[in-house]
């Protein structure tokens, strides 16, 4: 079993095109970045970090502690079958999907994910933008079907570190779209433009972490159209660069609304769709398409009900189609 | 390398990073170009929100737009991108007297969020139409 973390190496890199990218940025973007929204996002990596480091251990001996509980043997070197490797990275970027939907679907788990889409800027910098809350959240609970299948917990770990890597150069806007066969199987930056953006056609699509096809197979794709513009960040922007309500903001949300709330709505202020509410007062991303799609479509019946103008002397003699 | 020592060499890659983006004056000189595009930003804080009377700031930083059922959005430069909000019952406008020129100060009611002050024509008009604004929130 290999004995690093690919992700501590993985870091220079993440650095040195960070860099690369600013300088992009400079020539043909100036405003993709931002030095208060950059060192915000940074900072956020930087905390995720240290949770990652405190809590990882509680993790890792719960993990353990199941896999005794497995339902296939790989065997004491369970690293040297090799298939399982693959099997596994595929299996945990699944895992990854069905997290990353709940993460969107139920506010509880969307309290720690809305720190990693807080940001109206989309540049490598904001794929650093990681929870400190995850554990909190108890996100790794997506992970357990993994150790129960028989896969080892240190297995998973190291295919999980490799999907989070992947996931760092689709945060970028200076590239546009990657080959046709690619673009069918694998998540790419214009897949996940989609995914942070806040635009009604695109809220609460493309959910996936390295294959793409998940969300092809499970209804939730969405592709990047050229005549919409892409707007970053959440649906009511957060308006300020304070690290600390950029961090805890929807917990404080959370609390807040489970006050007020009268007792039969309490749950549903914890387990319901970010933006639901009892009395209807906010919108849900299905709510703000659903409204998307109604104005659009009056719009399509208001323009397609003007009359035909009585200057083009061909339309003058025929009824509008 | 130590947990410690790997803490300061990120925190220490962060700050250069930052300070890089600073000196490549990245995200500066962004500003509300017209009526229309502060027609989009509000579209963006109120999916739907048709401005009847729309007033830009002096410096092109902010905007008011307020519809024909009376709700108002205000919208507020923030980093390279603009932040918005439907002002409500928590919020307020007053008139404040900048070098003897009356500018709007509006508080939206949150604190992080921050007061914005406004130099545009007639302010007056706008305590107003804020101070009478009673819209519920309206967010996901």
């Amino acid at each position: 079993m290999p004995d690093f973390s690919p992700i501590d190496f993985a870091v220079p890199f993440f650095v040195a095109l960070v860099l690369i990218e600013m300088i992009w940025a400079r020539r043909r973007r100036p405003e993709s970045y931002e030095p208060r929204d950059t060192l915000t996002s940074l900072a956020f990596g930087l905390g995720s970090s240290v949770a990652g480091l405190l809590t990882g251990g509680a993790v890792l001996a719960m993990s353990l502690w199941l896999y005794q509980f497995r339902l296939f043997d790989f065997g004491d070197e369970w690293w040297s079958v090799w298939w399982a490797w693959p099997l596994c990275f595929v299996l945990d970027d699944l895992g990854y999907y069905v997290f990353h939907r709940f993460a969107h679907r139920v506010r509880w788990f969307w309290a720690s994910h809305v720190n990693h889409h807080s940001s109206q800027h989309y540049n490598l910098s904001t794929a650093l933008r990681q929870s400190w809350t995850g554990f909190f959240a108890l996100s790794f609970i997506f992970r357990i079907p993994l150790t129960l299948l028989g896969f080892h917990p240190a297995m998973i770990l190291f295919v999980g570190a490799f999907n989070l890597i992947y996931q760092f150069w689709i945060h970028t806007e200076a590239i546009g779209r990657m080959p046709r066969w690619f673009e069918a199987v694998m998540n790419t930056p214009s897949h996940h433009r989609v995914h942070h953006a806040t635009n009604p056609l695109y809220l609460d699509r493309n959910y996936a972490g390295t294959f793409i096809v998940w969300d092809r197979m499970f209804g939730t794709f969405q592709a990047e159209t050229d005549s919409e513009r892409i707007r970053y960040g959440i649906v009511r922007q957060l308006g300020t660069f304070n690290l600390l309500w950029s961090v805890f903001h929807e917990w404080v949300g959370i609390a807040q609304d489970m006050w007020r709330a009268p007792w039969r709505h309490k749950l549903s202020y914890l387990l319901r769709e970010p933006g639901w509410t009892h009395d209807g007062s906010r919108e849900t991303s299905d709510m703000i398409r659903a409204r998307w799609l109604q104005s659009r479509g009056a719009a399509a019946v208001s323009e397609a009900e003007k009359p035909v103008p009585n200057d083009n002397p061909i339309a003058g003699q025929e009824k509008p189609a | 390398m130590g947990f410690f020592a790997q803490f300061l060499a990120s925190l220490a890659a962060i700050l250069v990073l930052a300070w890089v983006s600073h000196w490549m004056e990245l995200g500066r000189g962004i500003r509300i170009r017209d009526a229309a595009h502060a027609q989009a930003l509000a579209d963006e804080v109120v999916c739907g929100f048709a401005a009847e009377e729309t007033v830009i700031d002096e410096t092109g930083k902010a905007a008011l737009l307020r519809d024909r059922n009376g709700r108002i959005v205000l919208i507020k430069l923030h980093g390279a991108q603009f932040s918005g909000r439907l002002l409500g019952p928590g919020s307020g406008a007053l008139l404040r007297n900048d070098g003897g020129r009356p500018k709007l100060e509006i508080n939206p009611g949150e604190r992080l969020f921050g007061t914005q002050i406004i130099d545009i024509e007639r302010p007056e008009d706008w305590v107003h139409w804020i101070n009478a604004a009673k819209a519920p929130h309206h967010y996901a």
